[in-house]
């Protein structure tokens, strides 16, 4: 195992940098469970459409104005946007049709999204994989090198959780989402209409998986299949932390990113066992995870 | 019609997989395609009964990505052979796809349906060799011909061994060989004394590294194997492994990646100053990859192919294969590796069919175990104990050449590992011993 500073703290900000990637993905995941009690299990498949959308505008901005890495920012603007509205059409016409439903059906319906998200990728970009090439040089740190690029995902991780901590915890709609995890037939009798933060929840959850899958495309070339590669580590970090708490989402994401790192360095061989361990121990001990309510499980 | 209708309703998906050309462009040429495949249909006179093959590839999943240039080009050799009438002039080639997901379930769910439902007589396919493993089981069981044009875990031949199934490039072990050759001259070059690996954890990543370590100990005992790393299929943050390796600090790295991962793989190592740090010889490097990462594949590295067609282009075969699909897909687009495996499994039934001057199966097996096939690699023989083609493996290092819109491995250095030269075990009576005993 290598003890010198340079590369430790490499190994650190790429844990880190799996930790915001896995936080990415996973927060809209969250925040779906907790407030409106659906297992969206085509989360990860709307992340993918998102990465589709954004890899389509940039490509589109880099033929009429030429190459420019700054058409990225228009370009993930472009693909959250469209997965905000995607997300609310899904939940007003098919979603809210499984409230109050058993779970099986919810995931019955979730995975048949899946499989239409699917067939739609590969009617509209094939089957090549697809990604977006920027000119990116690596950083020199204390004699090791990093991919700069990893401190971007950081800071967009970052300013997402504090976006989405304000949101909860300081606006009146943020409010009225954390009553509606706790009580939803109280938040609706104080004359609430329900309907309406569940869309905009619905929306926001996959919109920031979007998001997420705009800023890694430089990174990451996206293909048809890669939904259901990323959605188990995501349901795991979500068991961790908690259903429906951002802050477990967060934590938990900490704990896995930076558990794995390390993990390759000690023993590689079990580095997503030990994962998966952590995810065992926790169900045993707090089944409701780690920043999750007993009262909701 | 209906048989017309079965073997090229493919056409659509390939016209949705293709998003190269320009819309107007695909429809022209096409549309062009199949009245060619059409056409030997009415003016041939009355033919027997089609012949069935199933392809099994993956369209999602990690093998996605190299399954696209077998699916588009495929038909097209298939209406070269019906072109005559099909096999044996009478029998036309019908080929019905099927996606395996490069999920070993899925494939031998497909094998049986595409059997039982298609009537298949073979199965040609998957990417995946745990699949591929998958779907042996299911053509021993139902005695149909099993062309493995692209999976090459050696388990395929040698431990999972079905009399069935044909290997056309090949296997991980005589790849991992063939880079112990190259990188065996690197390290007396070099001087270099300790290396990491780091492989895909799943059959073909696991079996391809443990050739390799086995191998380079007998020819460099003195070089130390500082650490395996391993990595789920379907990785989408290679970065930690890449931080811990360029931490380790070996003198070489041996990689058993493939797929999108081997994509997402380097685009990250590249990112991150990997290849400043460390030397990374015997990279899968099919064609496919240097397409598609023309811009960003860092010059120099020495990668490891299995078919490439600017190696062989002296070859008639491979020149019809690289004039046929770029008749279809334009002059920017090459078949790659895997597309080329392909054409040469579909060319090869055609000639053991011719051989064996019937399509009943266990006498085109017969035909086909020892038979020698032009293909586009020239002519290559099947080793009769184990049915792997006798190929070779391609190193070299990458470089850029007027001739390619992409780079391609250095014709001046190519280092050509022939299979005879590095299969295991070298005897067949041993290969025979590592068979698993089947009903």
């Amino acid at each position: 195992m290598p003890t010198d500073l340079g590369s430790l703290l490499v190994q650190l900000f790429s844990g880190l940098s799996r930790a915001m990637m896995l936080f990415l993905v996973s927060s809209g995941l969250s925040l779906i469970f907790g407030v409106m009690n659906i297992l969206n299990f085509a989360h990860a498949a709307l992340w993918l459409l998102g990465g589709y959308i954004t890899f389509s505008v940039y490509t589109a901005l880099v033929e009429h104005y030429g190459v420019s890495f700054v058409f990225l920012v228009p370009a993930v603007v472009a693909g959250t946007l469209a997965l905000f509205a995607i997300g609310l059409a899904i939940e007003r016409t098919l979603i809210r049709r499984m409230y109050g439903r058993e779970l099986p059906e919810q995931l019955l319906l979730t995975f048949a999204l899946i499989l239409i998200i699917g067939d739609l990728i590969r009617l509209f970009w094939g089957v090549q994989n697809r990604r977006i090439i920027l000119p990116i040089e690596p950083l020199p740190i204390l004699g090791t090198f990093m991919n700069p690029y990893l401190f971007v995902i950081m800071v967009i991780g970052l300013v997402v959780a504090g976006f989405l901590w304000w949101f909860l915890a300081r606006t009146r709609t943020g409010k009225i989402v954390r009553a509606a995890v706790y009580s939803r037939d109280m938040v609706s009798a104080l004359g609430i209409r329900i309907p309406i933060i569940y869309g905009l929840v619905y929306a926001m959850g996959v919109a920031i998986a979007a998001l997420s899958a705009g800023v890694f495309l430089p990174i990451m070339p996206i293909g048809l299949g890669l939904d259901m590669d990323l959605i188990v580590q995501c349901f795991a970090v979500v068991v961790i932390g908690g259903f429906g708490s951002i802050v477990g989402t967060f934590v938990a994401s900490l704990l896995v990113g930076i558990v794995y790192s390390f993990s390759i360095l000690i023993w590689p061989g079990g580095a997503l066992a030990i994962i998966f361990i952590i995810l065992v121990a926790v169900l045993i001990w707090r089944p409701w995870g780690l920043f999750g309510t007993e009262m909701r499980f | 019609m209906e048989n017309y209708e079965k073997s090229h309703g493919w056409d659509g998906l390939v016209k949705i997989l293709e998003r190269s050309m320009g819309r107007r462009d695909f429809i022209v040429t096409s549309a062009a395609a199949g009245l060619l495949a059409l056409t030997p249909r009415f003016v041939r006179g009355a033919t027997n009964e089609p012949y069935r093959i199933g392809v099994l590839l993956p369209s999602t999943g990690a093998g996605a990505n190299y399954s696209e240039r077998p699916i588009k080009g495929l038909p097209l050799i298939a209406a070269e052979i019906n072109k005559r009438g099909g096999l044996l002039g009478k029998h036309p080639i019908e080929l019905i796809f099927r996606d395996t997901q490069t999920k070993p379930d899925v494939g031998a769910r497909e094998a049986r349906s595409l059997i039982l439902n298609e009537k298949v007589k073979t199965v040609i396919g998957s990417w995946s060799s745990a699949v591929a493993m998958a779907i042996q089981e299911i053509v021993h069981e139902y005695k149909v011909l099993h062309l493995a044009a692209t999976s090459n875990s050696s388990k395929i031949v040698n431990e999972n061994y079905t009399p069935y199934t044909f290997m056309f490039g090949p296997n991980s072990q005589m790849q991992s060989s063939a880079t112990v050759v190259a990188v065996s001259r690197m390290i007396k070059e070099k001087g270099w004394k300790n290396y990491v690996t780091l492989g895909l954890d799943y059959e073909w990543g696991r079996d391809a590294q443990r050739v390799f370590v086995e191998e380079l100990a007998k020819v460099s005992p003195e070089i130390e194997l500082k650490k395996e790393l391993w990595a789920k299929l379907g990785e989408t943050d290679f970065t930690s492994y890449i931080t811990a390796i360029m931490g380790l600090k070996p003198d070489f790295v041996f990689g058993a990646i493939a797929g999108r991962d081997n994509e997402t793989f380097l685009q990250q190592a590249k990112a991150a100053g990997f290849f400043q740090r460390v030397v990374y010889p015997g990279v899968f490097l099919p064609v496919t990859e240097l397409m598609q990462q023309r811009k960003t594949l860092p010059r120099g590295i020495v990668g490891i192919n299995r078919c490439p067609f600017f190696a062989h282009m002296d070859q008639p075969l491979m020149k019809k294969y690289v004039d046929l699909y770029q008749a279809q897909f334009g002059k920017e687009d090459y078949p790659d590796d895997f597309a080329c495996m392909y054409f040469d499994s579909l060319n090869g039934l055609d000639q053991a069919v011719t051989k064996a001057g019937t399509v009943e199966t266990e006498a085109v097996r017969k035909a086909m175990t020892g038979a020698t096939l032009d293909t586009c690699r020239g002519k290559l023989t099947f080793r009769d104990c184990n049915n792997q083609l006798d190929c070779a493996s391609y190193l070299g290092e990458v470089v850029d050449v007027p001739e390619y819109p992409f780079p391609i491995f250095d014709l001046k250095t190519l280092i050509v590992v022939e299979g005879r030269d590095i299969w295991l075990p070298a005897d067949c009576e041993d290969v025979r011993k590592l068979q698993k005993k089947r009903a």
